[in-house]
């Protein structure tokens, strides 16, 4: 299997190197959520844009919100076919 | 001088070392120069003897391994040859080791003056041993910290009857070690990525620097995988008596955004009451005296000097008399040194002169010394000698730190005194911080290398009344780890207890030079990961600290004759055997990694940065094939959707800069000519910084 970000080599979704950024990501949502309230999109698109973060996290944000926003894209194109 | 005069070599480390022994020892300070095949040598006369005074350069011999074939490993059996032999900017070396071989035929008696430690026992060993003929076991030992004519003369009188034979033994079981993982594990990767690729680059890695590249690895990826997390912070602007104060909220940290909300809804225009004034009088001690690393980090953090330059501006300044030996651990000042002669001659410089007169006021001088010991030399300590030569920048920066850090350590401790004043606002407190200096004790000698913040406050009454002029609250954002710089890794190695104080600047260098790191904040280039992630990967023990701090451990054992050299080199040899082994079996992937990460490596270091004309291609070196002249263009040049293109001047070496043109803010290059100083410059034909240029 293929890291989704990097094309690494990998036993899951990530390779080492994302999976530690993805695990962070999800631990950090939590007091993002509890201190601004706001989405897990909004959240990830404020992580794109934050000097503070890492590297490979900002990969990781990269490529869920493509995943995301082709998510969407067929959502749509569903709807609009029926 | 009678043809039957007994003659005496005097073996030193540096010419100029042996300059000033020579000029110590002979009898009206007035030794002849003399030159034997391009190596200077001093005749003196003491006591009615013949001295050769004669220096090495360092190392003139050096570990190789017995099959000299690159190509080939394991190797175990390792031997001591001349250094020109192996390396090819030693051939001046050779010229050392004929001069010093015929001169030792002119001499009966043999002293041994290089640096008192592992390495200038070691120089001085297989010096005596290859290049004189054996006369390491006959030879005596000089044994100084200064090269002031003084401590010459009384080591000189107070010779020891022989060389430190079980430092010698520590010293060459160093080298041996050092040889068998580093030749063996970089011989292993190079030859690795060398058979996929077809190409020769050095990927090197020994005991020392797989751990050391590790620290940074490991903390490249906290900061790569950081996530950072918002808080808040409330400051207020109060007035007191017609003046504002800053005032911090109680709570540093205040963790949502309702909570800073509320806080500042609450405490908006209203006054606040005084509730409490907390003030603390404490004593901060001196600082204790320079051992070299902390002169290293002293240096990093007032000048940016790199360990390394510091510790050779450092050589540079003991070569000259004007400080001790550098290359000690020891924090302690013996008295013997002579504190206050050093002091009255230090009050010969102007400049000191009001300070040293305020310490020999003093009827005791009594040093602030620190734990740290070497049973080698004192801390470093300024000889009192004034330089006899206009001193660079850098030296006079270092050596008035010095020359002030050593008036610092016989200071009196100094009286500080900080203000905490709480003023309530509704249900919410604020801070008020104040501080100053009651008394200046050590400050005073130790000036401008000591910051002293002070924030006087007016005087306050508790219940007093203050106005919340303004109030305000700032987004933040937690931090990741803060990168490694040279003189945080160099602190971070010597408390792991790898390296010594000797090598580990010149690890830091050799990290930078195989590109396993860039910049001054040392960033891991993908080089390095992939170099850690592979000798993790097949052998991890490399990349441990443990192993080597006990490799370190045992050396100390044998210098101190509890353990014998043959028995450390033996665990070491079944240690790496299998580590081998591994990387053997594994040599293709681990090739085929490598290579992959050379190439990745040397196409990042021609990039000189994003093309300023479509943003998205990256600019490289390319050569015209009609003219064969080479000039930067675009990668997307071979997309066909950019031609910019940019001229290159067509003889010295081009290297990217990494930075960009304050002007413009267009990609700078680095051009080094031949023989002259690398100039750094746009690439924008028409940057306003070469207005005027061609004219």
């Amino acid at each position: 299997m293929r890291c989704g970000v990097c094309n690494r080599n990998s036993e899951s979704e990530f390779c080492e190197r994302h999976k530690k950024a993805y695990e962070n990501l999800m631990k950090a949502y939590k007091v993002w959520e509890k201190s601004l309230g706001i989405s897990w999109i909004e959240y990830l698109c404020r992580i794109r844009q934050n000097a503070n973060a890492g590297l490979w996290v900002k990969e990781v944000v990269q490529h869920l919100l493509v995943q995301n926003a082709r998510k969407k894209k067929s959502e749509h194109d569903e709807i609009s076919n029926i | 001088m009678s043809l039957k005069t007994e003659t005496i070599l005097v073996l030193c480390e540096k010419p100029n070392a042996a300059m000033r022994i020579a000029k110590a020892l002979d009898k009206d300070s007035d030794p002849e120069k003399k030159i034997l095949s391009k190596v200077s040598y001093y005749e003196a006369e003491t006591d009615g003897k013949r001295l050769i005074v004669v220096s090495a350069l360092g190392h003139l011999y050096t570990v190789a391994p017995k099959i000299m074939d690159r190509d080939v490993y394991p190797v175990f059996e390792f031997e001591w040859v001349p250094k020109y032999k192996i390396e090819r900017n030693a051939k001046e070396n050779k010229e050392f080791i004929d001069a010093i071989s015929k001169l030792s035929q002119e001499a009966q008696e043999f002293i041994l003056a290089t640096d008192y430690d592992i390495e200038g026992a070691t120089i001085g060993y297989t010096i005596l041993k290859y290049a004189c003929g054996g006369k390491e076991k006959e030879a005596k030992r000089m044994k100084f910290s200064t090269l002031t004519t003084d401590e010459i003369r009384k080591s000189y009188i107070g010779l020891l009857p022989h060389i430190e034979f079980l430092t010698v033994e520590a010293g060459v079981c160093r080298h041996f070690l050092d040889a068998m993982y580093g030749i063996n594990l970089s011989r292993a990767m190079t030859v690795a990525s060398k058979r996929w690729s077809g190409r020769y680059t050095t990927i090197s890695t020994g005991r020392v620097q797989g751990p050391t590249l590790n620290f940074l690895v490991e903390r490249e990826k906290e900061i790569n995988s950081f996530v950072p997390t918002p808080y808040w912070i409330i400051n207020a602007k109060v007035e007191i008596n017609g003046s504002i104060y800053e005032a911090e909220y109680e709570k540093a940290i205040v963790e949502s955004q309702a909570e800073a909300n509320d806080v500042i809804n609450s405490c908006r225009g209203k006054t606040g009451k005084i509730t409490e004034i907390e003030v603390k009088k404490f004593t901060q001690n001196p600082p204790t005296p320079f051992d070299l690393s902390t002169l290293q980090t002293e240096a990093y953090n007032l000048f940016r000097f790199a360990p390394k330059r510091t510790a050779d501006i450092a050589e540079h300044l003991y070569l000259d008399a004007l400080i001790s030996y550098p290359r000690t651990s020891s924090q302690k000042l013996p008295s013997t040194i002579n504190f206050r002669s050093i002091l009255e001659s230090l009050g010969g410089e102007s400049k000191y002169q009001e300070l040293t007169a305020k310490l020999l006021r003093r009827e005791i001088l009594l040093p602030n010394e620190g734990e740290k010991q070497d049973p080698a030399h004192p801390a470093v300590y300024p000889t009192g000698n004034l330089p006899e030569r206009i001193l660079s920048g850098p030296e006079k920066h270092l050596w008035d730190l010095i020359v002030k850090r050593f008036m610092a350590v016989f200071g009196e401790p100094a009286l500080k005194q900080t203000v905490k004043v709480y003023v309530s606002v509704d249900r919410h407190r604020f801070l008020l911080r104040g501080s100053c200096i009651l008394k200046e004790g050590w400050i005073a000698f130790y000036k401008p290398y000591v910051q002293a913040d002070e924030v006087i406050l007016p005087s306050l009454v508790e219940g007093e009344e203050v106005k919340i002029k303004d109030i305000a609250q700032e987004e933040k954002f937690t931090k990741p780890p803060p990168r490694y710089n040279p003189s945080s890794l160099l602190k971070k190695m010597e408390n792991e207890g790898i390296g010594t104080k000797t090598t580990r600047a010149d690890i830091i260098e050799t990290l930078y030079n195989r590109m396993y790191v860039k910049e001054e904040r040392m960033v891991v280039s993908d080089l390095g990961f992939d170099v850690v992630d592979i000798l993790s990967s097949y052998c991890p023990e490399v990349l441990s600290a443990d192993f080597t701090k006990e490799l370190e451990y045992k050396m100390e054992e044998i210098q101190h004759g509890k353990e014998k050299m043959e028995n450390v080199l033996n665990d070491a040899l079944n240690h790496l055997k299998p580590l081998l082994d591994e990387l053997k079996t594994h040599e293709k992937s681990i090739g085929q990694a490598l290579s992959e990460a050379v190439r990745k490596a040397r196409l990042q270091g021609r990039v000189f940065g994003n093309c300023p004309i479509c943003v998205t291609g990256e600019l490289l070196i390319l050569h015209s094939k009609r003219t064969g002249k080479r000039f930067i263009g675009c990668t997307n040049f071979f997309k066909r959707t950019c031609k910019a293109s940019f001229p290159l001047p067509q003889n010295g070496a081009v290297k990217p800069s990494g930075k960009s043109c304050q002007i413009c803010s267009w990609p700078m290059i680095k051009l080094k000519l031949k023989g002259k100083r690398s100039w750094v410059f746009c690439i924008n034909p028409n940057c306003a910084s070469k207005e005027g240029k061609s004219k």
